[in-house]
């Protein structure tokens, strides 16, 4: 089923979380609605889910209008940040819950059980309460529970912001294998980034109750379309900038101390200054200046070894300061105090409106 | 909270809240107006023109103040060395909230009389020695009984207090070179100081709300409790105006407390140090044989009613003269078969207002907590308003409301049913909704998304996982209905008697072997239920305390 949200608006008393927001989930996707602490990530699921009405505006589930439909008629399929899980009934019991809901008992309904619990690894703890698991078996329980009811759409508010980074990345792996075999249209809730662009079909980065930015992960990643999505998307180094049109399409920014040719990402709006982004693995450091690139002269003033790369603080003159991040064999190779050679790929620099 | 109107809670709130407005603040109201307007000669005017009412009044509040005093000094230092000091037989104090909670205020005091009344057992033993106790009547028996019953609310409020304390906190006071016991007091004082004026405060509203040891022990000295009781009774509720008014004065004392109360918990509340509790430290040799005898001492005089009920239900006895060390069957014969009415009473009653108190108490709190809509704030308020109201005050509202007129309950046993429920309906509230609490919304939220609608969900998730607690709840409004004396008793028609009001009854004829005997099988019926949810189904009674 698609989603599709026109124009809504949600309030809490006075205060309106989400104003005017419209927003296209097309069938079987993942998307994820990705944004910082507060910025109505939850509110919007909830209401998607039903259990915030909605002030104005309209939710269609593959046309069908459920705006004023309670939650438990909108076959929703939702895994809690806290799980959820009924403590006073088996994993089984647990996973039943939704299918005895719609009338389904007996041995068909267990054998449904027994497959949904298998699917994620869990055969074999049918019969323990939820307090005797582990918290990945706990966050695995949920899922199965969500899906085995196979909803409609299935929705997800930070389900993995409870476990480790270990068993994060693996039972992330879990939920995209099962919502892509089920083809299940997926809202997805987090303010990890990494999260968004690993598991994602389509990501929308929430600000103030808006969608800044809806794109695929590379297009968010490569072409932030604003400074907040630059920003929280990845880590971006950020200057404002005068801007003079150059030849072949690319755009000359002023950063006062230096200049940079880069592409023009600003999308029709034309202004006489913008903001210029680059991400810090665009940025490559050598000892000598390099043929066909943009060369800089920098100072490295601190740098942070990473294991598979280090991080570099440069000074480029005047105030400015670029982080650059090196990869490969001797990335660790320059020490504070060097005096390096910054490259810049004009393709891989944007001016984006400020 | 738009589209309100349509949610089933917003119905069930305003079910609530009507209800409420119909039991709780009309009969308040229908108190406080006719105390002003009510039939006669103004309720004040009568009050002030009248010394034998003044006096109670002034007599009330002095009995309160020494109470408080007395319970206190025994309460705080036996909290302190519980909590600080392990010694021989301390399992014992651990036995302290269950004694006030199984042992009726009426049974104690009967038993005090049984021990040091005119013809009691400590006061004829002495006598054959030549000594005279002075009489147990009037303000020695009052103070004496109510301190030994009431110190045990502020040690068990002080003893959770000590609990919380940081034992840090007084070694750093300690190493800066001020001395153990100064350090202790420094240090130690403020912090648990809020805990103990607040189980003070408490003691102070239940000796001014106290009816069955007044009446028992007060004779000739009038009481505020007694002399309302007394106007209500005699003047049924005709006149309503004078017990009103008695019964206004109750409300306007006890809600000053209450007002105290919230500023010092507000106080309280930022000063209450989190960490690690002090280890309890040894005490050997004399010191700890010392502080264990006096620690047993306290412990036996809160045990004496029970035992001398058990002696006294067995004893045979010619009119209201006990024939100590001749054994008999009789009295027991009496309770079970001769006059079996009051305990089949007491257990319909008291059944009754259980399974309604904790279902009221269980589905308000669920709203209050999980379903707020505009109604659930005032439904909240008013559920806490009995707190404030002593059973008395409650007895002479009822009786003022619901005699004759539109719902004319009284003279049925539905009034007795619910002066029991009004009175225990806020203990179960605070119990649910700090249950409900710790159960987040999710749990709802996950079965509604899986299809189940919100009302079944309610039942279907939320109900079993309150259970435990709401299991507990009830034997807590079991314990304390089946108990109840002071509105009971002015509701109350011929035939309906409950086990408390028969006690009650016999030892104003003074049959104190027929009133032990009924007092026995009181204390069994309460103690039953603690006993089976505690070693069958392993529920922790206490915990919700
Ligand atoms: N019940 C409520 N009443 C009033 N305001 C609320 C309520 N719930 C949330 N808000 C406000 O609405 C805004 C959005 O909250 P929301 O919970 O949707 O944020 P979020 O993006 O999920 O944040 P997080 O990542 O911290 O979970 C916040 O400013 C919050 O303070
Ligand atoms: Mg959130």
């Amino acid at each position: 089923m698609s989603i599709d949200i026109e124009n809504l608006t949600v309030t809490y008393g006075q205060e309106k979380v989400i104003s005017g927001l419209t927003l296209n989930i097309p069938e079987g996707c993942f998307f994820t609605l990705l944004g910082p602490s507060g910025c109505g990530k939850t509110t919007l699921l909830r209401t998607i889910a039903g259990f915030i009405p909605a002030a104005g505006g309209a939710i269609r589930f593959s046309g069908q209008d459920v705006t004023k439909l309670p939650p438990h008629r909108r076959a929703i399929g939702m895994v809690f940040q806290d799980y959820a899980l009924f403590p006073d009934k088996t994993v089984n019991q647990n996973v039943a819950y939704g299918l005895r809901a719609r009338g389904e008992t007996g041995a068909a309904a267990a054998r449904k059980v027994a497959q949904a619990l298998e699917r994620v690894a869990l055969g074999h703890l049918g019969d323990r309460h939820p307090a005797a698991l582990s918290g990945g078996q706990r966050q695995r329980v949920a899922l199965a529970r969500a899906m085995v009811i196979k909803p409609a759409v299935l929705l997800m508010d930070e389900p993995l912001s409870n476990l480790d980074a270990k068993l994060r990345i693996q039972i992330r792996e879990t939920i995209a294998e099962l919502q892509r075999e089920a083809n299940i249209t997926t809202v997805f809730v987090t303010h990890d980034q990494e999260e968004a662009l690993a598991m994602s079909d389509l990501i929308g980065v929430l600000n103030r109750g808006a969608v800044e930015q809806l794109g695929s992960p590379q297009a968010i990643y490569a072409r932030p379309r604003t400074g907040y999505v630059a920003d929280f998307v990845g880590s971006a180094n950020r200057f404002v900038a005068r801007l003079t049109p150059a030849q072949g399409g690319l755009i000359e920014a002023d950063l006062g101390p230096v200049r940079l040719f880069a592409t023009d990402a600003r999308e029709g709006a034309v202004c006489a200054e913008g903001l210029l982004v680059i991400r810090p693995e665009n940025l490559h450091l050598s000892r000598a200046p390099r043929v066909g690139m943009q060369n800089l002269p920098a100072r490295v003033r601190s740098r942070q070894y990473l294991g598979s790369r280090t991080s570099y603080r440069l000074d480029i003159g005047g105030d400015l300061n670029l982080v650059a991040d090196a990869h490969g064999p001797g990335h660790d190779g320059f020490m504070p105090g060097d005096q390096v050679n910054v490259a810049v790929d004009p393709a891989q620099a944007q001016v984006i409106a400020a | 909270m738009t589209g309100s109107l349509r949610s089933p809670w917003f119905w069930l709130s305003l079910a609530a809240l009507a209800l409420l407005g119909l039991f709780v603040l009309y009969p308040l109201a229908n108190i406080l107006s006719a105390s002003v307007i009510g039939p006669g000669e103004s309720g004040w005017r009568r009050l002030l023109a009248s010394p034998k009412y003044l006096e109670a009044i002034r007599n009330t509040l002095v009995l309160a103040t020494s109470v408080t005093c007395i319970a206190t000094l025994i309460g705080v230092p036996l909290a302190y060395v519980t909590a600080r000091y392990s010694f021989p037989g301390k399992g014992l104090i651990a036995l302290l909230p269950l004694i006030t909670l199984v042992i009726p205020e009426v049974i104690a005091a009967q038993t005090w009389l049984m021990m040091l009344g005119n013809n009691g057992l400590i006061t004829r033993f002495l006598r054959d020695f030549g000594i005279r106790l002075p009489s147990f009547y009037g303000w020695f028996g009052l103070i004496t009984s109510m301190s030994f019953i009431y110190y045990t609310y502020v040690y068990i409020g002080v003893v959770a207090a000590i609990g919380k304390f940081d034992a840090q906190l007084e070694e750093a006071a300690q190493s800066l070179g001020t001395a153990p016991v100064m350090s202790r007091l420094r240090v130690m004082l403020p912090v648990i100081l809020p805990a103990i004026l607040a189980s003070a405060l408490l003691v102070f509203t239940m000796a001014v709300g106290n009816f069955a040891i007044s009446m028992i022990l007060s004779h000739r000295l009038p009481l505020l409790s007694v002399v309302t009781y007394q106007a209500a009774v005699a003047e049924g509720a005709r006149d309503i105006t004078m017990q009103s008014t008695l019964a206004s004065v109750s409300v306007l004392i006890v809600m000053a407390v209450l007002f105290l109360n919230r500023r010092i918990v507000k106080r309280g509340r930022y000063e209450i140090v989190q960490g690690r509790g002090a280890r309890p430290r040894p005490l050997r040799g004399l010191r700890g044989l010392a502080v264990a005898a006096s620690a047993g001492l306290v412990v036996v005089i809160s045990l004496l009613p029970l035992i001398s009920i058990m002696l006294g239900a067995f004893t045979a006895s010619r009119g209201p003269v006990m024939q100590w060390g001749t054994w008999t069957l009789d009295n027991m014969l009496r309770v079970f078969v001769t006059a079996p009415q009051p305990m089949v009473n007491s257990l319909l009653y008291a059944g009754t207002a259980t399974v309604i108190s904790t279902g009221f108490s269980a589905v308000v709190s669920y709203l209050v907590v999980k379903k707020p809509n505009l109604l659930t704030p005032f439904v909240d308020y008013i559920a806490a308003i009995p707190l404030a109201l002593s059973g008395t005050v409650l007895g002479v509202g009822l009786l003022a409301t619901f005699h004759g007129g539109w719902l004319p309950l009284s003279g049925t046993a539905s009034i007795i049913v619910l002066a029991y429920v009004v009175r225990r309906m806020p203990f179960g509230m605070r119990n649910g909704q700090a249950t409900l609490q710790n159960i987040p919304n999710s749990l709802e939220e996950a079965s509604i998304s899986l299809g189940v609608p919100p009302v079944q969900s309610f039942f279907r998730v939320v109900l079993p996982v309150m259970l435990p607690a709401i299991a507990s709840a009830a034997i807590l409004t079991w314990t304390t209905t089946v108990a109840e004396l002071s509105a009971s008793i002015l509701v109350y028609s011929g035939g309906r008697e409950t086990l408390p009001i028969q006690v009650f009854r016999l030892i104003d004829s003074g049959l104190m072997a027929y009133a032990s005997a009924y007092g026995l099988v009181l204390v069994a019926v309460i103690l039953l239920p603690i006993i089976v949810a505690s070693k069958v189904f392993r529920i922790d009674v206490f915990s919700s305390r």
